[in-house]
């Protein structure tokens, strides 16, 4: 009971901190500043709480509210915490203090409408991701568009405005369909059971004929891919990330991105499962895609946030396949590098901020050699930048590795197990991870080593609260690469569910059964962190 | 007793009739300081929306002129929601107009759009329509402070005069095929296979395209709402098309629309949605671009009658709130200056959050929640339009309808742009908005506030 008004505390923390940030009377940054440091700690402190109290072995949703909210819609109030998003709330309140903290030097204008914006966004993505009613997860989806519009168009770069607004007007684009395509799926549930209700779990249950789950699945697939973002919906996050200040370039990379694939898991697959499995191969090759084009281009970037833009398109490409192998290793490894990517980028961005803040370019000729110049800045790019690669004993390997595993074993319908287009899909994955190792060492080696030059000498290496931010991440990134089997105990309940929604069939029995079903027990099956083990120590 | 149920059924009526006859008298006889008329329409306007909440709220029904005249507690609701909408249009007309003859026409105004959300009969409709809109006709021209003035009043009169002319070719075709002037005869007339009483459905309904600026009938507004003072543009886009929308409500009653009149119901908004927001990218002036912008709204609205029977009422009066509600917000906060040209230039609006961050990020929250962007309550209202449409069975139209307004999210978020993002324009003008247009802007926020935040109570109470 408690433990259910904390959960609504956390999702509304940041809307007190911004009517405490207005209240402010400080014209200076300096209160600002440290008051929204600690809260977001304070945030992050009560969802490492509920971590700790989530039960893994419970089914369904916990810590759940529901109010009615919109009677007559049928729309709830109903928030919850499920394996689904578990951990990426942990990882939205772990970022928070971090981008915080982050922007201490480096936002100096309006700093009262920049935290106020942090936190405006922070409710949303908390929000959304905490939503178990389709009103409300769609409500929260789009709100988080202006806080980072904002963000972007106010403190960006120098194309902040053609950025910022390329970002809305393409993520709006898909949320306009996908609001169609949410009307009609509410209205045909009612018009089949009569039954008016947003809830996740009653449109689990809709069974809609095969076309109209098509399109239903395309408008909703759009909406969330532009978001991930998959090629070739993606031209907007280079610039996006480009032109965004530190903070909200880590808060894209970190949560914003993972909204898009968090979607497809909770909404767009299991609310379309049959069109889903029909376009399985499809979702496969552009991910796949994304793997490969978006390492290629990281390849020649020359622009040091291109390269990590680009990579997060290939990274996210991982998330992607996982979750459409529809095999329980692989979902949970989509899980698992989601939160690693989060990490990861969201550390390597901060780390490019850092060094924008003391030579004011990111073009990559000016740098080299910073391993001399920086030495200890050098040590944590180095960590990051392995994890990045997949590294055993980072987080990175879990993920990656798992994706892989899954998609080998992944058995799309239409072709007969061991059939030659799957195979090709997940080699040609492989593949990217070998591309991945060549962009990133390539970047880390012009960076960091080689002659020494920097535009800006002699440059002061990192401040106590740099080490802490990046310290902090480097700690978490080790923790998911050396004890994977904690979050994931926690989240597979979820990942089986989410397998027996979507791929049904696979376990021999009808889709329409298995929804009326409780999910397996836990340890019923082979426990999953045996081959993880095996595979995790090196 | 007959006569006392009719005497409380025009309550509202009566109250704003007394204020004009008090405002009229006072001017005569001693005319007041400059916030006199003012008050005393504020209290006129005060009391008649508290007397149709509290009619409503006691579920009071009567038809006071048999035939042509009758209140049910969903009409007095929609009474009091126009009524409660003029309270900021008054409030921030002090700083331009609110002084001699704007209180009393718009008080008469008021009036004639009361008379029209209770007509029962066509008699009763051209009555309030047109006591609604000859007033207007004079208010557009009252602040004659630009030479284009006369033009564009002109322009306004002549298209409202043919938008009468249309109505009432439509109502005598109407009376010609069924014998009667009562309003239930269009909702009839609807899928009737009378060719007379078809072409007397297409003529009213081009009566009301006209009235609520629907393209290609809307040439006048950008033209008559950039030149008229800043109240009268503001009454003109909500309360004018409140009061036309509501009655396009109340003559469609719940008639289904079926196909081919569903057709050209949809298909000229649609129009209006696609043409006013793309229109509206381009405009210099602010008030051009809220026309513009209203002229998409009116789309939206018209969809709104393509949904079935129930839910028009619902959705058209909650839309009209919070369209209204926000409208008023955008108007409220603008930076207050004697040089209206300059005032109206949307360079002004630049770097307004350094300047004057309250009014920035109140024109900030007008335009998001214009654009439907959740969580400002311009979605929800939008939602339940869509929601409407889609449960009707024209998906088609729903999902085309939505493409348009994606349309308008870039005019919109240009305004944010230049709110937030820009550099100040050394020429803009300064002077913020005075007190009372502050309250008004009050006001307006805490609707949309609760609006924003309980959308299930207030769509309960339609």
């Amino acid at each position: 009971m408690a433990d259910t008004a904390l959960l609504n505390v956390v999702l509304f923390l940041p809307l007190v901190a911004i009517a405490a940030i207005v209240a402010l009377p400080a014209r200076q940054g300096e209160p600002v500043r440290r008051l929204s440091l600690a809260v977001m700690l304070l945030q992050f402190a009560l969802t490492a709480w509920l971590y700790a109290r989530f039960d893994a072995s419970a089914e369904g949703l916990q810590f759940e509210t529901r109010l009615p909210w919109i009677a007559a819609w049928g729309v709830y109030y109903q928030i919850g915490l499920d394996g689904y998003n578990l951990l990426l709330v942990l990882l939205t309140a772990f970022l928070g203090p971090l981008v915080v903290a982050g922007a201490f030097t480096a936002i100096q204008k309006d700093v009262k409408l920049f935290y106020a914006m942090v936190f405006a966004l922070q409710f949303a993505m908390l929000g959304t991701f905490l939503a178990q009613d389709l009103f409300l997860f769609y409500l929260f989806w789009e709100a988080m568009l202006i806080p980072l519009f904002l963000i972007i168009g106010i403190w960006g770069g120098e194309r902040r405005i053609y950025a910022t607004l390329k970002f809305v007007l393409y993520t709006a684009f898909g949320s306009i369909l996908m609001l169609a395509a949410v009307i009609y799926l509410v209205y045909s549930l009612n018009a089949t059971t009569g039954v008016t209700s947003f809830a996740f779990a009653d449109l689990y249950r809709s069974e809609l004929p095969l076309p109209v789950q098509t399109v239903l699945l395309a408008a909703f697939a759009l909406s969330f891919a532009i978001k991930v973002p998959i090629v070739p919906l993606h031209t907007w996050l280079p610039d996006a990330h480009v032109e965004a200040p530190t903070a909200g370039s880590v808060i894209l990379a970190g949560v914003l991105l993972k909204m898009g694939t968090y979607g497809f898991m909770k909404l767009a697959f299991p609310l379309f499962p049959d069109a889903t499995r029909l376009l399985a191969p499809v979702f496969g090759t552009l991910a796949v895609v994304s793997i490969i084009y978006g390492a290629c281009l990281a390849l020649v970037q020359t622009d040091i946030k291109k390269i990590i833009a680009y990579s997060s398109i290939s990274h996210l490409g991982y998330v992607m396949l996982g979750l459409i192998s529809l095999d329980l290793l692989g979902i949970q490894g989509a899980v698992m590098q989601m939160v690693s990517h989060g990490l990861v980028a969201g550390g390597l961005f901060l780390m490019v901020g850092m060094v924008y803040e003391r030579c004011h370019t990111r073009d990559l000729a000016a740098y080299g050699g910073l391993a001399k110049l920086l030495p200890v800045y050098s040590v944590f790019f180095m960590v990051l930048t392995l994890a990045a690669i997949g590294l055993p004993t980072t987080s990175g390997f879990t993920g990656e590795f798992l994706v892989l595993l899954g998609a080998f074993r992944a058995a799309w319908p239409q072709y007969v197990q061991g059939a030659a287009y799957p195979l090709f899909v997940s080699a040609s994955a492989v593949a990217g991870v070998v591309l991945g190792a060549l962009y990133m060492l390539w970047f880390a080696q012009r960076f960091l080593f080689g002659p020494a030059k920097a535009p800006h000498l002699p440059l002061v290496d990192l401040n106590l609260r740099e080490k802490a931010i990046l310290a902090s991440i480097v700690v978490a990134v080790f923790a998911l690469g050396l004890f994977p089997d904690e979050p994931m105990r926690k989240t597979e309940l979820a990942a089986r569910q989410y397998q027996q929604l979507v791929a049904g069939v696979r376990t021999g029995l009808p889709v329409a059964t298995l929804r009326q079903l409780p999910s397996s027990p836990p340890g019923s099956q082979t426990r999953l962190a045996t081959p993880l083990e095996k595979a995790g120590t090196p | 007793m007959s006569w006392i149920d009719s005497a409380i059924a025009m309550l509202p009526e009566h109250l704003l009739l007394a204020g004009i006859v008090i405002l009229i008298a006072v001017e005569i006889v001693a005319p007041l300081r400059k916030r006199g008329p003012l008050l005393l329409s504020l209290l006129a306007v005060s009391f008649a929306a508290a007397a149709a909440v509290w009619l409503s709220a006691n579920g009071f029904a009567f038809a006071a002129f048999a035939g042509h005249y009758s209140v049910d507690p969903a009409t007095l609701l929609a009474k009091a929601i126009v009524l409660a909408l003029a309270v900021p249009v008054l409030l921030i007309s002090r700083d331009d107009v609110g002084q001699g003859a704007f209180p009393v026409l718009l008080l008469s105004s008021l009036y004639g759009v009361c008379l029209l959300l209770s007509a029962d009969s066509f008699l009763t409709l051209f009555l309030g329509l047109e006591l609604m809109s000859l007033p207007v006709y004079a208010l557009v021209l009252l602040a004659f402070r630009r030479p284009q003035s006369a033009e564009a009043a002109l322009k306004y009169l002549v298209l409202g005069g043919t938008a009468t002319a249309t109505l009432l070719m439509g109502v005598s075709l109407l009376y010609g095929s069924s014998g009667s002037l009562a309003i239930s005869t269009f909702a009839r007339a609807l899928d009737s296979p009378d060719t007379m009483a078809n072409v007397a459905v297409v003529l009213v309904l081009v009566a009301f395209f006209l009235k609520a600026a629907i393209v290609p009938f809307h040439a006048w507004a950008p033209d008559a709402y950039e030149v008229a003072a800043i109240p009268v543009t503001a009454y003109m886009a909500t309360i004018i098309k409140a009061g036309v929308l509501l009655a396009a409500v109340r003559l469609f009653g719940t008639t289904p629309v079926t196909r081919p009149m569903a057709d050209l119901l949809a298909i000229l908004p649609l129009v209006s949605i696609v043409w006013g927001n793309l229109a509206a990218m381009r405009q210099q002036s602010f008030r051009r671009m809220i026309a513009y912008s209203s002229i998409a709204h009116a789309g939206y609205l018209f969809y709104a009658l393509l949904g079935e029977g129930p839910g028009r009422f619902q959705a058209v009066a909650f839309y009209v709130l919070v369209y209204g509600l926000m409208n008023l917000l955008a108007f409220a906060a603008l930076p207050q200056n004697p040089d209206d040209t300059a005032r109206d230039r949307m360079d002004n609006l630049k770097g307004l959050f350094h300047r004057d961050p309250f009014a920035a990020l109140m024109i900030g929250v007008a335009m998001l929640s214009l654009a439907g962007i959740p969580p400002f309550p311009g979605f929800v209202a939008k939602f339940l339009i869509f929601k409407n449409v889609i449960a009707a069975g024209f998906t088609l139209y729903a999902v085309l309808g939505l493409v348009g307004s994606y349309l308008g999210i870039y005019f919109y978020l240009r305004v944010i742009q230049y709110l937030f993002m820009s550099a100040e324009e050394p020429t803009a003008v300064q002077g913020s908005p005075g007190r009372l247009a502050l309250g008004a802007s009050f006001i307006c926020l805490l609707g949309a506030i609760l609006l924003a935040v309980f959308p299930g109570w207030v769509i309960d109470l339609l």
